[in-house]
């Protein structure tokens, strides 16, 4: 049976896409089938961000209102066998998708055997943001570790627990799981930046991972690979573990200590 | 497509609470003819200020117990003369049980009033401050709430306790028309005695509220006292004073 994990956050802009595009490919390099869909009709990023922005022909809108198959709009990913992409319209507004809709695309993913559906939550509380989370059996509520991210959240916690089809129908809740991205060691250390520890307690939820601070990510963003591909970063290991959590693992958080500065670094004040 | 999908999303009612400024008119007599005449000419002095206000009447100056249809020719009488009562002011259990006979609610004075009129009557009984409007047994069980109380969600307890037993973020708001007990930590709003009871409290044990308020009386925390934050605290109301301290020392 496919799982449909809803990533969301509330706020904008603290790394729900790349999120979304790291965990879906992480995922399917596992061996699973991995749909991600980019429920932000109107501002569509996900296509760019998993480098197949020149290949969308037919989006998600198209999909729900029949103007094609479910087949011809999923993108394959040209790098993961495994991996499909179903972009957003950039020329709709949110209006376009409907409950039904939705529900009738996850029944044909579903149907097709896929293993999860990764759905890109837009920021916000509105409708595309509840469309998103609507039909999810896990959610990863994605946090910077600051104030307002930290309170966005926690209203979408909020709303996972009541404005749901599991929790309307009264069914076994939707696990929650928290992921800090943006998360600077050094600046916790100096007071700007909240705590892994002071989230979780704020939050009183579980940490699925903690992804360093990093210019990796801009980089993989403007090149259209998701992050998770660039071995060499810490970026990647971090989402990597997650992943593996995600699956069940248990594994320790790494990279929430500051690096230590090698000879020549600090010889040079680097 | 979209009916369903609102008709979930958005509930048809949404109850609010607030306070507004309300005239009470104390009567000292039934006679309609009188308090009409009366009103007549006070209305026509300040039409704009008084023309269809709400009005509350305080029977408290009343010398003997009216009758319901005594009451129905008052109403009416002030009705004519333009103003709209819609309600009995609180007083003895004799004016809860006219109110029910009437059907109109009878309106608590939030806060205790510090000088009673000087016609009191002796059946009202200084020290009664304002009892809840509804029999002053809490009928339901507390109200529990087992998960966390997300900024932006409201919990109300009403005719009870409320009992959190885990937090309450950040912007979200749990009140109660008795006392609010948070096993947890508070970081957002607590309301108790949301329908005027001035005895409620407010306990929590880890303290960092946004706003406590009890009967009405409120205070907002834009900086937590240091002796409080992150401790356990009661808040109780001691005549109009909010009052706080931290819980087993």
């Amino acid at each position: 049976m496919a799982e449909i994990i809803v990533v969301t956050s509330g706020k904008g802009g603290v790394g729900k896409t790349t999120t979304s595009a790291s965990v879906a490919c992480g995922l399917a390099r596992r061996g699973k089938r991995v749909a991600v869909i980019d429920f932000d009709i109107g501002l569509r990023n996900l296509d760019l961000i998993m480098g197949c922005e020149r290949r969308v022909v037919y989006d998600f809108v198209n999909v729900i209102q029949g103007d094609c198959t479910l087949k011809q709009a999923l993108i394959k990913d040209k790098r993961i066998e495994t991996l499909f992409v179903l972009a957003a319209s950039q020329t709709r507004d949110k209006d376009a998708l409907s409950l039904e809709g939705v529900r009738k695309v996850f029944d044909e993913l579903i149907a097709d055997g896929f293993d999860y559906i990764i759905c890109d939550s837009p920021a916000g509380i509105e409708k595309g943001a509840h469309l998103a989370m609507y039909y999810a059996d896990r959610a990863v509520v994605v946090v910077n570790p600051e104030v307002s991210s930290v309170r966005d959240s926690d209203r979408i916690l909020g709303l996972l627990a009541s404005k749901t089809q599991r929790a309307e129908k009264g069914e076994e809740k939707i696990k929650e799981h928290l992921l800090l991205t943006r998360y600077s060691p050094r600046r916790v250390t100096t007071g700007e930046m909240m705590s892994v520890a002071d989230v979780k307690e704020i939050l009183g939820l579980d940490v699925i991972g903690v992804i360093p601070e990093s210019p990796d990510v801009l980089s993989a963003s403007n090149a259209g690979t998701p992050v998770i591909l660039n071995e060499q970063s810490d970026v990647s290991k971090a989402y990597e573990d997650a992943v593996a959590r995600l699956l069940g693992d248990t594994l320790p958080l790494r990279f929430l200590d500051e690096p230590k500065k090698g000879f020549l670094a600090r010889m040079f004040g680097g | 497509m979209n009916k369903p999908l609102e008709a979930v999303r958005e509930p048809a009612v949404e109850i609010r609470f607030g306070q507004v400024g309300l005239a009470q008119v104390r009567i000292r007599t039934t006679d309609a003819g009188v308090i009409l005449d009366e009103l007549t000419g006070r209305v026509a002095s300040a039409p704009q200020f008084f023309e269809r206000t709400a009005v509350c009447l305080d029977l408290s100056a009343l010398e003997k117990e009216p009758t319901a249809s005594d009451m129905r020719a008052v109403f009416d009488a002030v009705r004519r003369a333009g103003m709209l009562a819609v309600g009995l002011a609180h007083g003895t259990q004799a004016v809860d049980t006219l109110a029910r006979s009437l059907d109109v609610p009878v309106l608590t004075q939030f806060r205790v009033q510090g000088k009673a009129s000087p016609v009191q009557p002796v059946k009202e009984a200084p020290k009664a401050a304002p009892p809840p409007i509804e029999p002053p047994v809490l009928h339901p069980p507390s109200l529990m709430q087992h998960q966390p109380v997300r900024s932006g969600q409201r919990v109300y307890a009403r005719n009870s306790d409320l009992v959190v037993t885990s937090t309450v973020g950040a912007g979200a708001e749990v009140i109660a028309d008795g006392c609010v007990h948070i096993y947890g930590t508070l970081r957002g709003r607590a309301v108790a005695g949301a329908r005027g009871e001035v005895t409620a409290r407010v306990f929590c044990q880890e303290f960092h509220a946004e706003l406590i308020s009890i009967a009405g009386v409120f205070r907002v925390f834009e900086t937590l006292p240091p002796e409080l934050v992150g401790k356990p605290v009661q808040a109780w109301l001691d005549g109009d004073d909010l009052r706080f301290a931290r819980i087993g020392g």
